[in-house]
């Protein structure tokens, strides 16, 4: 999981709101403009950002960057190739009486969409791998969002961990005993390692609740943040990057 | 080798190399960046009065008993993880449930929407599966569509009196088949295709990614029967209590009285 990595990053201290404003920002940006040398400029920057400032290993970073790739793929497949009787100008492979064809404006099409989507991507994994989770929900406390949701979600993300551990329990004594032997049995036993799950989530949340009341809950949890005041250095650069990537948008779209 | 041989070949290599990909795609999750920007908040919107109808719900929940707080925070992260769990499939590679039919018949669909966005915002921060762009478009598909579906074919059959096995395989399958189409309609109405427009491309995104969803679809209604039939056999008594079975008459709850004794005898032998 991404968290872990998180942790270990050195922009881990910087103010969430930064990074989040910065994140936010240039992934608007980045999908606004769908274009070449935007989304080259903010596929490295953010590289250097997470690689280099940030720390986190370089093989991590790539092996996440190709968690979409499999979608991205067939998703530019599909903008590529058409079926259709009449050839278009790309490529045109004959299958029967129809043609696998492409036009030369689709693939550049295709290309640009897959350019902006991983630097996207990248956006996602700058914020994702240096700010927490807690400093995530900080920013969205501070951005007046419901308290019901705030605290909703940060008891899900406590009980995440707590589930993980007790579903890898589970389905460790269900590998021990052979229960994914064949397809079957490992169907039958993911049902019931999810049963267990279930039931075991229940009492776990009743006896949580026990102890939120005996520590006096009443009906809000209160969490002191850790202060990290945002520099001013770090805001003028955001504002300042922000500022050069939409004269790159302007530039690309008026060239 | 001629031109088009080697083309041919290449494009050949290049799907083996989608498939040999594709164990690591998980369910339908429209990654980061590929929706333009107009499409990204139109979906949002559309989530929108679905997402309010659940937070109304919930609060309600909540003010009638503080407790379901714990309860409604554990039945999201329930989903989370059942949902990242890698699960068997028929080809030799893993897949994830969607969880969002079992979520639909387990808490309503209501409930579903506001744990679904979590779950979707928590699955693209520490998964990398997904988007926060596309927050809204998955979303829609899979928190709203899919289990709006689920839960009426539910309780669609159970108004028919159908098994209910068969029932909830029915539901929990065509609410994830019901997602993978929303969702390739989705991307079909942001690239239209050059020949045909949105339909064709709608037929293509179709079949692209359904070598993965289809029998994917098949095994989320074999494991949501699997874990529901698991959970009326030795939970009947806490669901009812918590009420997250309100649709439980008295008709049906002695079913599962019925169907405990059944199943203990049949542990007892």
């Amino acid at each position: 999981m991404i968290d872990s990595l998180c942790c270990r990053s050195r922009l881990r201290d910087k103010n969430a709101g930064v990074k989040s404003a910065f994140a936010l920002i240039t992934l608007v940006i980045c999908i606004a403009a769908r274009s070449f040398p935007v989304s080259a400029v903010v596929f490295v920057t953010n590289g250097v950002l997470t690689v280099w400032k940030g720390k986190i290993p370089a093989s991590s970073y790539v092996r996440l960057l190709l968690v979409p790739a499999a979608f991205l793929l067939a998703g530019m497949a599909v903008i590529i190739v058409n079926i259709s009787d009449v050839p278009m100008d790309a490529f045109a492979i004959p299958a029967g009486r129809w043609y696998l064809t492409g036009s030369r404006h689709a693939v550049l099409e295709a290309l640009e969409l897959g350019g902006a989507a991983m630097a996207s991507v990248t956006c996602l994994y700058f914020l994702a791998l240096n700010t927490s989770v807690t400093d995530i929900l900080g920013v969205l406390r501070a951005l007046h969002c419901p308290s019901l949701l705030t605290e909703l979600m940060m008891l899900i993300y406590r009980f995440i961990f707590l589930l993980m551990e007790t579903a890898s329990a589970l389905m460790t004594a269900q590998e021990a005993r052979l229960g994914n032997r064949n397809l079957r049995t490992g169907l039958r036993s993911f049902g019931m390692m999810g049963t267990a799950l279930f039931l075991r989530s229940l009492k776990r949340a009743n006896a949580l609740y026990d102890a939120m009341e005996a520590r006096c809950y009443d009906g809000e949890i209160r969490v002191l943040a850790r202060k990290q005041p945002a520099e001013a250095g770090d805001i003028l650069l955001t504002v300042l990057f922000e500022a050069a990537l939409t004269g790159v948008m302007i530039w690309s779209r008026i060239r | 080798m001629t031109k088009k041989e080697k083309i041919l070949l290449k494009a050949s290599a290049a799907f083996a190399v989608l498939f040999a990909a594709a164990p690591v795609a998980n369910a339908m999750h429209i990654m980061e960046g590929y929706l333009p920007a107009g499409y990204c908040i139109a979906w949002g919107v559309v989530c929108l009065p679905f997402l309010v109808a659940g937070f109304l719900s919930l609060k309600k929940k909540i003010k009638e008993n503080r407790r379901n707080m714990t309860l409604i925070a554990m039945a999201g992260a329930f989903i989370f993880v059942i949902s990242s769990l890698k699960i068997p499939a028929p080809t030799g590679s893993c897949s994830h449930m969607t969880g969002t039919g079992l979520g639909a018949i387990l808490f309503g669909p209501a409930a579903v929407s506001i744990l679904g966005i979590i779950v979707l915002l928590f699955q693209a921060i520490l998964l990398a599966h997904g988007g926060l762009t596309t927050l809204g478009a998955n979303t829609f598909s899979m928190a709203v569509a899919g289990p709006l579906v689920s839960f009426g074919i539910y309780k669609l059959c159970g108004k028919l009196k159908v098994n209910r096995k068969v029932s909830v395989f029915l539901a929990a399958c065509l609410g994830d088949l019901f997602t993978y189409c929303v969702t390739s309609i989705q991307l079909a109405l942001a690239n239209p295709s050059e020949a045909g427009g949105v339909g064709a491309s709608a037929v293509k995104f179709l079949g692209v990614f359904a070598p993965t969803q289809l029998p994917l679809a098949v095994i989320e209604g074999i494991l949501t029967v699997v874990i529901v039939i698991g959970l009326e056999t030795y939970a009947g008594p806490e669901l009812r209590r918590i009420g997250f079975l309100p649709e439980r008459s008295a008709g049906a709850s002695a079913d599962i009285a019925e169907g405990h004794g059944t199943e203990k005898g049949g542990a007892g032998k």
